[in-house]
């Protein structure tokens, strides 16, 4: 039964039992209002208790209020036991003695002999009262609800780990495996898995339906709506089903406001219930079909293909240009725009000014720290100018195609520290210069389309380069003639 | 002294009348307007006052600095093209289950439909082992350079709506298009083009009309400029017969000079926008027909693309979006009619007809891709695919009757698109549908997802690219959208 969390316990119980962790904090506000008045009232000692007797009267009402409706919602069977027995204990405890107090403080407050118990057992109500608190926090929010988020040096004095970085924005660990064919499924892959999705509800201490995933043992005995898995069968799969509903259904795990299993996750939840939801195999040993095999080796280290790729040179940070070398540069018509309003990163663009030349471009000295990107095609520009930004500390992408340039110019970016793209389309070039690229390492791009470049030198270049992608232009014919295979009408 | 002092007080305050307050009031507020337009428009890098096209810079660093969007007006059948679903073959003409159809509406399809088995034959693609069907085996030698959306859905189930939804985020209409938004936010880089053109083909404009490259509440500065590839690229732009250039920019000068001074003195943006529409039309009448003309571009080009100068076609607007793009226009938008397949006649079915419509789009779309990037601008162009929904798995019976030829109804809740170039990992396969193609089962990518993804691409979080109007601040994708993760480069 997907939906009731019980069958034997009515709604209505449940219902009222959820504004336990409401109205809890108006006995508590109460009770600690009454300190602060009994505390810091002038008043001599009957008078001081004389005066709180009505908030110690509220509190234990509507103590018995709050004790009723949380044990409605213990009824649910979602939390720790233990701690429950204590907190449920304590806070029936907490109340009688809140209007055990209020008895006292009327009745034995002119009595020079009892009204001296009152102070110890007000005390010590205090005291009970912090502690069941503190429980009823550690159910609802998890045991490390405060410890979390606390600071560095006081994290060692009371001897918890320093805090792991947050990877990423979800908060989610990146799950990494390393060597693939040693790796447990379980323990490696899906345990993971859970830890980062389910188990912050299905835990020693918090068990939503009843359910506690942090262990095999756990799993497989399932929770209030029956086992959590059919082992081969993961269409028939309580965990299963529930991940793959609609974020906005309500019997999706996990639920509204916490972070969902990703596609990759998914896949291989359900394959391996669908394998048999095994605990102890590796994951070589479970046989795999393409796209596994596919989504496996994104979990493996070194593989860098999933990583989204960010020149180094943009990582850093780097101070302004001056606004007058920038006015400048735009008095030639050079489009120059920031990469992007967080960093003052460069791009300097000549599309609305064709006709500009080395001496133009000379004023690209000013702002040689930020520009990262120089898109000079079809302009004026010579060798001369090559020769000005060799030097420049962070190009990343030279577009020089169409322009007057040569051999002797592309030798003089050999020594280039970032130079990524470059584009010779419609250029001299020739193998000599292809000889000078082929020492920058860090060249990922390079087009040569209508150049002087021969077959051999893009081979010598590609074997100095291998990673390095060459782009030659279009072959000149497409693989197939349609013409030729004319679409026949239907009958 | 005191006296005195609350005697000018008095005095200023029997000045001010009720007129004096609200005209006072005017130039407030219209100061107001001047501020926020000047702050939308200009980093401090960048615009001046006159042009607020200038290139801008994107809050967050853009893999893409332009888009092309090729949009098959009609929609096309994903199940004759990337969706390969053997299943649905092997159901072939058997009745519509009851629960596919249980609660839902079609455009066309009334009772119980038949099943319609995929009409073209599929192959895996290179490395990517992509889906392609015969019906375009141009693309098909470039799988692995696109990345497909197979989970798409939307919630319009007619042409008009749907288009709309696509391109301004929402089925009704007043919304600015995504190429407006776009424009708006980075401005374009020549200044003597627009920023967003529009170029249609196959004989017919969208459904949506003008809508779907509309401005809606941007300044009208922002709105698509529609060109056309066959006569005059642009109507009404060059000078009536009589009227020499210089005259014409004289007569625009004046003009511009009293919007120049009504805009000081009340201060509407709209005013600017019209000021840099006369400057940008003036502009346009060499640069728009220079860029247009295809006539110069070499032969090995045109037979690359399969253009004909001079016709109006799909192929020629693809070799323009190229051109254009080149030239630093930021939003290039291609709608091709005719790809609504029902069934209803011969051009019109999924056998014949939108195998005859591939063929127009198959070689330019993929001498696009190509030629793109043979010029190092695929890089920084994202160049996005599809249509405004999908085609149903079931033939469709209109009003429940058999039709002549094979054809598919409107399907909102699983379509294909793909995307290339700028910002996407190529060769991804993003989505799935179930066995029949009849819903997305994972990888559910709604349009809003799309355009924030658009949008992440080019450097903006689509949460935070808003424009302030009516009250509030409005995205292009209003509450919804979420950036597809795994496509992205």
């Amino acid at each position: 039964m997907i939906g009731g969390e019980s069958e034997q316990i009515p709604d209505w119980i449940i219902f009222w039992g959820h504004f336990h962790p409401m109205l809890v904090h108006l006995p508590i506000g109460m009770f600690i209002m009454g300190c602060i008045l009994y505390v810091f009232s002038k008043k001599e000692e009957t008078q001081r208790q004389h005066q709180i007797v009505p908030i110690l009267w509220s509190t234990g009402i509507t103590g018995i209020i709050s004790c009723t409706m949380g044990w409605g919602l213990s009824q649910t069977g979602e939390y720790e036991e233990n701690t429950l027995f204590l907190h449920q204990w304590l806070g029936i405890s907490v109340t009688i003695s809140s209007l055990a107090l209020a008895y006292m403080a009327k009745h034995w407050s002119k009595d020079s002999l009892m009204r001296r118990f009152f102070k110890p057992l007000f005390f010590l109500s205090f005291l009970l009262l912090l502690v069941t608190g503190h429980l009823g926090g550690n159910m609802t929010h998890g045991s490390d609800y405060l410890s979390t988020y606390l600071p560095q040096p006081w994290r060692s004095w009371i001897g918890i780990a320093p805090k792991e970085k947050r990877t990423n924005e979800v908060g989610a660990k990146i799950i990494k495996i390393k060597n693939l064919k040693e790796a447990l499924v379980y323990q490696d892959l899906i345990q993971p898995t859970l830890e980062q999705k389910c188990w912050s509800c299905h835990n020693a201490e918090k068990q939503k339906g009843k359910l506690r995933m942090d262990s095999p043992e756990n799993l497989l005995k399932g929770g209030a709506n029956g086992p959590v898995f059919l082992a081969g069968n993961p269409l028939e799969s309580e965990m299963i089903k529930r991940v793959l509903l609609e974020a906005s259904h309500e019997d999706h795990m996990p639920p509204k406001g916490k972070i969902s299993l990703t596609e990759d996750e998914i896949k291989l939840l359900q394959w391996w219930v669908k394998e048999g939801a095994h605990f102890n195999k590796k994951i070589a040993e479970i046989p795999q079909d393409n796209q596994i095999k596919n989504i496996l080796s994104r979990y493996t280290d070194g593989n860098k293909n999933s990583e989204k790729y960010v020149s180094p040179v943009l990582l850093g940070d780097i101070p302004a240009a001056s606004e007058s070398d920038i006015e400048k540069l735009r008095k030639h018509q050079l489009v120059v725009i920031t990469l992007s309003s967080e960093k003052p990163f460069l791009e300097i663009n000549a599309i609305n000014a064709p006709k500009i030349g080395d001496k133009e471009l000379r004023d690209v000295e000013g702002v040689k720290n930020q520009v990262v990107s120089l898109k000079l095609g079809n302009t004026q520009l010579t060798d001369a100018f090559l020769d000005q930004i060799s030097n420049y500390p962070r190009i990343i992408q030279l577009q020089l195609d169409h322009t007057r340039i040569s051999d002797k110019g592309i030798e003089y970016l050999g020594t280039m520290p970032h130079l990524e793209t470059i584009n010779l389309v419609g250029t001299s070039a020739s193998d000599v210069g292809m000889k000078a690229l082929s020492k920058i390492k860090t060249l990922r791009k390079v087009y040569l389309w209508q150049t002087k470049v021969s077959e051999k030198g893009i081979k010598d270049l590609q074997k100095s380069l291998p990673k390095l992608m060459i782009d030659q232009g279009w072959e000149g014919k497409w693989p197939i003639d349609t013409l030729k295979f004319p679409i026949k009408k239907p009958e | 002294m005191n006296k005195l002092l609350e005697e000018a007080i008095q005095r200023e305050a029997q000045l001010a009348t009720r007129r004096h307050f609200l005209s006072s009031l005017g130039t407030g507020i219209g100061s107001l307007a001047l501020g926020s337009f000047l702050s939308n428009c200009s980093s401090k890098d960048s615009v001046s006052f006159e042009s607020p096209l200038a290139a801008k810079s994107s809050p967050k660093l853009r893999k893409a600095k332009s888009v092309i969007f090729l949009h098959m007006a009609g929609a096309p059948s994903q199940l004759e093209l990337f969706d390969y679903k053997p299943s649905l073959a092997k159901f072939d003409g058997k009745e519509c289950p009851q629960e596919l159809l249980a609660g839902k509406k079609f455009a066309f399809i009334r009772g119980v439909p038949n099943l319609l088995g995929p009409k073209a034959n599929f192959k895996q693609r290179g490395q990517s082992g992509h889906w392609i069907s015969d019906y375009l085996p141009h693309l098909a030698s470039q799988a692995d350079r696109v990345s497909f959306l197979k989970g798409m859905y939307t919630d319009q189930f007619n042409h008009a709506p749907a288009q709309l939804l696509m391109h301004t985020g929402s089925a009704r209409l007043g919304r600015p298009s995504m190429g407006s938004w776009v424009s708006y936010g980075l401005g374009t880089e020549n200044q003597n083009l627009p920023g967003f053109v529009v170029l249609a083909s196959g004989g017919k404009n969208p459904d949506a009309g003008k809508s779907a490259w509309g401005s809606g509440f941007l300044p009208s500065i922002y709105q698509g400029v529609q060109c056309r590839s066959e006569g005059e690229p642009i109507l009404f732009i060059q000078n009536p017969k009589g009227m020499s250039t210089d005259i014409r920019k004289a007569s625009i000068e004046a003009i511009n000079k009293i919007n120049q001074e009504t805009y000081e003195e009340i201060g509407d943006p709209e005013t600017v926008a019209r000021i840099a529409q006369y400057e940008m039309a003036y502009k346009m009448q060499s640069s728009v027909p220079e860029v247009m003309d295809i006539n110069k571009e070499p032969a090995y080009i045109h037979e690359m693309y399969g253009t004909e100068p001079g016709k109006e076609s799909f192929a020629n607007n693809c070799l323009l979006a190229r051109k254009l793009v080149e030239k630093g226009v930021r939003f290039v938008q291609l709608f091709d009619w005719g790809w609504d397949t029902h069934g209803t006649g011969l051009d019109g079915s999924v056998d014949y007809g939108l195998h005859q419509k591939c063929r127009q789009i198959d070689q330019a779309t993929t001498a696009l891709l190509v030629d793109l990037e043979q010029r190092g601008l695929l890089d920084e162009t994202l160049v996005v695919w599809g249509g405004e929904f999908g085609r149903t798995p079931m033939q469709e019976n209109r009003e429940g009757k058999k039709l002549a030829y094979f054809g598919r109804d409107h399907h909102t809740e699983a379509f294909t698109m793909w995307l290339a170039g700028g910002g996407i990992k190529p060769g991804i396969s993003h989505g799935e549908t179930d066995d029949l193609g009849y819903s997305t089962i994972s990888g559910k990518t709604s349009v809003y997802d799309l355009q924030a993804t658009i949008l992440q691409c080019l450097g903006f979080n689509h949460e935070e690219f808003t424009y302030p109007f009516q009250g509030r601040n409005f995205r292009l994708t209003d509450v919804f959208g979420q950036v597809i993760d795994p496509i992205l480069a």
